[in-house]
């Protein structure tokens, strides 16, 4: 089991009163998965995808991650532990504006001990993986959104993370990129990345093998 | 990992231009600005410093025993040189100076002679370079001032009296005060005397030039003409000497006492101590006391006070603008930021990045200000008056290590509330597809913005003091009319008849009045003890001038009592005195009401100085200001210049004054003619008279000289706060107006007009400006009070000063934020809704 969530709950105070954006939530991930996370806008979906990915806190409730309990890590040891396993993708991919398509792609490896010439060897594998050596000097603005988007998902792929977290990943992009990029992920899954996405399309949620919907904060 | 943080530092700055520009700009200007403050400080706290054997010299202070004895003065009479090289072993050497006043020197150059006017002419003893360290250019440093009528001279000096030729042993005539001429050989050439160095002397001749006189008049406490410097040995006790050297005066002084005053020394010293200071040499310039030093320039310890917390203000204000626009711009790197979390980045590694990129700012802005600090100290030191210069410096091993350190401190300074700002922010917050517009750390932001006004308002305010204030001086009613006199100098070295020339001016039709004098106000320094016959018979000091009847007519002071000399009708007038209110109130004789009962006029006063003659009061004149009006004024006696009772006379240095008639002259073309005639006149008289004049209204201007100079230089650095202060505001409100787009554009889809939202977008900020104002002014308004109490005729600290730098505060202030107001106003609606 890669992790598990138990009763995970999350809310805010909004004029005295709690307003539960994420309520009871359960559920387990094995290594291998592909998980669509469905529900309508508001329902607590980036949110249940940025508390698995660890970059937001929740009030109540359990987070293992292989079998590390991350709700009594301390922010230090968290962050080793997602920079370590998890990629992210978004729906506005989140490039640096400033840097290129290489830099862009080695920026998550200067975070980790890696050396010059490794970290050389690893962009150049992905730019090639990803068929966009030609791009590698070019800014994130003269790229399309597709392209804007391969380039995100090589981001996360560099450092061979367990999971991939997917926010909307083709929310931006026309039906072919889209399709294109699902593809991306039908081949990463197959090769072992276990990935989450979420999603508003019922097409891009028949990539995945399982489901979980979302409403209000709970899952139905 | 650095190279990346380069690289993004880099290409943020590209991108975002407008802001970069103005951080370097505000940043460039405050470094500039504390860097020449910083130059001015460094000098300033180092004169004196290239004495080898500097840490031992101490200059000798005693009390001003001819006022205030509470005061010490930093001259001394001849023997306390003495006194101590007998009585104090823990000197290695005791040096005198003298400083000889205006000499008028001549050089033979083959048969034409060249007479030349020098006015830093010291006698100095033999020991004088063994004391201090001047570098020696030709001549034997060891024997030069040994022997009598021996002379020194600076390396400019020696070029212009001889030329190429070896100077030494060449001869050169100083004429002496009884108009005889005596011949001076020199022996020795010296570097011109530093700038940096509080005595500054051309000339230099042995004091034992003067033996008959040292001889004559060597043991007297009270010809307070020399500056004495003691060299103690290593190691000594300064506390203990300066106990020890207390036992001098009561021991070495009751002969002058006694002699010349018929006074015990307890009676002539009226209970105070005669106590002897040992000032160490390097305090001397800086702390700018005591006064009454006669060999150079004197530092002023509250210009370096003042100017020192002007450069620190500055450089503060542009760091807090830096601070400001870095994190105002914060929206802008939101979104890296949170990327940067995300793949991995820890906050210390987010924290070292943006330190990292101020110090990148710092570091440009820092090289920018070096050179504008190489271009604009020219300016500089041509408005304060100071010979700063930035490349001796910039060679220094010292002075690179400080700015790297500067640059280093400041960077992380300026940026560690930006680096944790920015570096707190949280990734799921920052990643949501719109970044909260909701402006975080705006309440800081504010304060900065009105700290940076508050100081920038309280500089305006004291600059418009400062202007009134010397406005006020140079208008004040001085009890006469001090405008188009001429003065013309040296009229001693024509001796003391001159009664052909004064004819000769008198006949001058572009001449009202000629009178001559023995001073010239605002520089009427002589006094001596005198006591009232009749009365009590205490003992005052009281200011004496010697005149003639036409000097007080030309003057136009008003007599309240009595008359004026009439020499001509009444040959006796010149045994009588003439007196200002002070001295009459000084002398027991009331003020100005009592004189309708008791008139002062017929009363009988004497000088209490050995020589007891009587002299009888004629009239008293209204008080007018015969010194500089920083002090109030003092008693004056005024005696006639024929007076050959009073020790005085026939001495000293003497003047005509003319007073111009209004028709005569239109430009300063006439005038330059007028003084040409004069000029010409004095030379058929006496060909080698070192002609020299003045006008009076701008000898009283110049004792404002230092205040004005401090005026001119606080106006340029107010300026320069305020110009730093409003870029800090155009920056924020620029980013206020890309916040508020959307706002501003629902407002209008909503039927606001052009100008309502002006006024809304500027009031936010005219809102900080008030507080700044009202902050501003309790400030100012201390400093100004306390500046003010340093002069005894004060401006009247009046609220339209504060409301006219409110106003003007206020005005720059929204116009520099109207120009974002007004962008951001005429966006279309559509442009800044259709994005969300």
């Amino acid at each position: 089991m890669l992790l598990q969530l138990n009763n995970i709950s999350k809310w805010v105070h909004s004029g005295g009163q709690k307003v539960y954006l994420l309520k009871d939530i359960s559920f387990w991930v094995n290594e291998g998965d592909f998980i669509s996370i469905m529900g309508p806008s508001g329902s607590g979906k980036s949110t249940l995808l940025h508390i698995l990915g660890m970059i937001d806190d929740f009030n109540e409730g359990e987070y293992t991650f292989l079998d590390e309990s991350v709700h009594n890590l301390k922010e230090k040891y968290r962050a080793n532990l997602y920079k370590q396993y998890i990629g992210f993708v978004f729906q506005s991919y989140h490039l640096i504006d400033e840097l290129t398509v290489k830099e862009n792609l080695e920026m998550p490896l200067l975070y980790k001990k890696y050396s010059g010439s490794e970290r050389k060897a690893m962009v150049a594998d992905m730019l090639d993986r990803f068929n966009i050596v030609g791009k590698k000097d070019l800014f994130p603005t003269q790229l399309s959104g597709g392209q804007q988007q391969l380039v995100g998902i090589a981001r996360a792929l560099i450092a061979s993370p367990k999971l991939i977290l997917a926010d909307e990943p083709t929310g931006n992009l026309n039906s072919k990129q889209g399709e294109e990029i699902m593809d991306i992920f039908t081949q990463l899954n197959k090769e072992g990345v276990t990935i989450i996405q979420v999603t508003h399309s019922e097409k891009n949620m028949a990539y995945g093998s399982r489901v979980i919907n979302l409403l209000d904060g709970s899952i139905q | 990992m650095i190279k990346n943080y380069f690289k993004i530092a880099w290409r943020n700055a590209l991108r975002q231009k407008q802001f970069s520009i103005l951080n370097i700009i505000g940043l460039s200007i405050g470094i500039c600005t504390c860097f020449i403050i910083g130059l001015y400080v460094h000098s300033e706290l180092t004169y004196d410093t290239f004495h080898e054997k500097g840490d031992r010299i101490y200059r000798i202070n005693q009390p001003d025993i001819w006022g205030d004895w509470g005061e010490q003065v930093s001259s001394t009479g001849p023997n306390v040189a003495v006194a101590l090289r007998e009585d104090a072993p823990e000197f290695e050497e005791v040096t005198r100076l003298l400083n000889r006043g205006s000499q008028v020197l001549r050089v033979l150059d083959g048969t034409e002679s060249n007479v030349y006017n020098e006015d830093f002419y010291y006698a100095a003893e033999d020991n004088f370079f063994d004391v201090f360290s001047f570098p020696w250019i030709k001549g034997n440093k060891a024997t030069a001032l040994s022997e009598p009528m021996s002379m020194i001279l600076s390396e400019e000096k020696a070029k212009t009296y001889f030329g190429d030729q070896n100077p030494i042993g060449k001869t050169v005539e100083v004429k002496d005060w009884e108009g005889h001429w005596q011949t001076y050989t020199v022996k020795g050439i010296i570097e011109n005397v530093p700038y940096k160095s509080h005595f500054q002397f051309d000339v230099l001749v042995s004091l034992s030039s003067f033996s008959e006189q040292m001889k004559r008049d060597g043991w007297k406490w009270i010809w307070t003409a020399f500056g004495t410097y003691g060299l103690v040995k290593e190691g000594t006790d300064i506390t203990a000497l300066t106990n020890k050297i207390q036992a001098i005066p009561p021991k070495w002084a009751p002969p002058t006492t006694e002699r010349i005053f018929n006074q015990t020394f307890e009676e002539f010293t009226k209970g105070y101590s005669w106590k002897l200071e040992l000032q160490p040499l390097r305090e001397v310039y800086r702390s700018g006391a005591p006064n009454f030093h006669t060999f150079g320039p004197t530092g002023n310890p509250m210009y370096v006070k003042i100017f020192g917390a002007i450069g620190i203000l500055v450089l503060v204000l542009s760091s807090i603008n830096f601070m400001n626009l870095s994190t105002a711009r914060s929206s802008k790197r939101a979104k890296e930021i949170g990327v940067r979390k995300v793949l991995g980045s820890q906050k210390t590694a987010l924290i070292k990045q943006f330190i990292l990129e101020s110090t990148l700012f710092v570091f440009l802005g820092t090289l920018i200000a070096l050179l504008l600090v190489q271009l604009f100290l020219g300016v500089f030191n041509t408005v304060a008056n100071t010979k700063l210069e930035l490349s001796s410096y910039l060679g220094n091993p010292l002075f690179l290590v400080i700015i790297g350190v500067f640059i280093l401190v400041l960077g992380i300074v300026s940026g560690s509330y930006p680096a944790f700002y920015l570096s707190a922010f949280r990734p799921a917050e920052t990643l949501k597809s719109k970044i909260s517009s909701k402006f975080k750390g705006k309440g800081i932001r504010n304060a900065l913005v009105i700290f940076q006004f508050t100081i920038s308002i309280a500089l305006v305010i004291c600059t418009f003091f400062v202007q009134k204030q010397l406005k006020y001086a140079s208008s004040l009613d001085i009890g006469f009319d001090r405008d188009h006199i001429l003065q013309i100098h040296n009229i001693e070295q024509l001796g003391f008849d001159t009664e052909s020339l004064k004819t000769k001016l008198q006949s001058n039709p572009a001449f009202d009045k000629v009178g001559k004098s023995f001073g010239l106000p605002p520089d009427i320094w002589s006094g001596d003890r005198y006591k009232n016959i009749g009365g009590n018979s205490d003992v005052v000091q009281l200011r004496n001038v010697r005149t003639e009847e036409d000097y007080l007519d030309l003057l136009g002071v008003e007599f309240i009592a009595g008359r004026n000399f009439d020499i001509s009708a009444r040959p006796n007038d010149k045994y009588k005195v003439v007196l200002n209110e002070e001295a009459v109130k000084a002398l027991g004789w009331g003020t100005r009401d009592a004189y309708e009962n008791e008139s002062p006029v017929g009363k009988i006063l004497a000088l209490a100085s050995g020589n007891e003659d009587e002299f009888e009061v004629i009239g008293v004149v209204k008080n007018f200001n015969f010194n500089s009006i920083r002090q109030e004024i003092g008693p004056l006696v005024i005696i006639h210049h024929q007076n050959d009772k009073v020790w005085d006379y026939g001495a000293g240095l003497s003047y005509y004054s003319m007073r111009l008639h209004s028709e005569s002259f239109k430009n300063s073309a006439d005038v330059q003619e007028i003084i040409t005639s004069v000029q010409e006149e004095i030379a058929q008289i006496d060909p080698s008279f070192p002609f020299e004049y003045s006008f009076m209204d701008q000898d009283f201007e110049n004792t404002f000289v230092a205040e004005q100079q401090m005026g001119l230089v606080l106006n340029i650095f107010t300026v320069m706060a305020l110009i730093i202060a409003c870029l800090g505001l155009f920056g924020l409100s620029a980013f206020t107006a890309e916040q508020r787009v959307k706002e501003l554009g629902i407002r209008k889809v909503l039927g606001a007009k052009m100008s309502e939202l002006v006024i809304l977008f500027t009031s936010e900020f005219a809102k900080l400006i008030m507080i700044s104002i009202l902050i501003a002014i309790p400030i100012a308004y201390f400093l100004v009070d306390d500046w003010l109490t340093n002069f005894a005729y004060r401006t009247s600290i009046d609220l339209w000063v504060f409301v006219l730098a409110a106003f003007i505060a206020l005005i720059i202030s929204i116009l520099t934020v109207s120009f974002q107001a007004l962008k951001s106003a005429l966006v279309n609606p559509i442009e800044s809704l259709r994005t969300e």
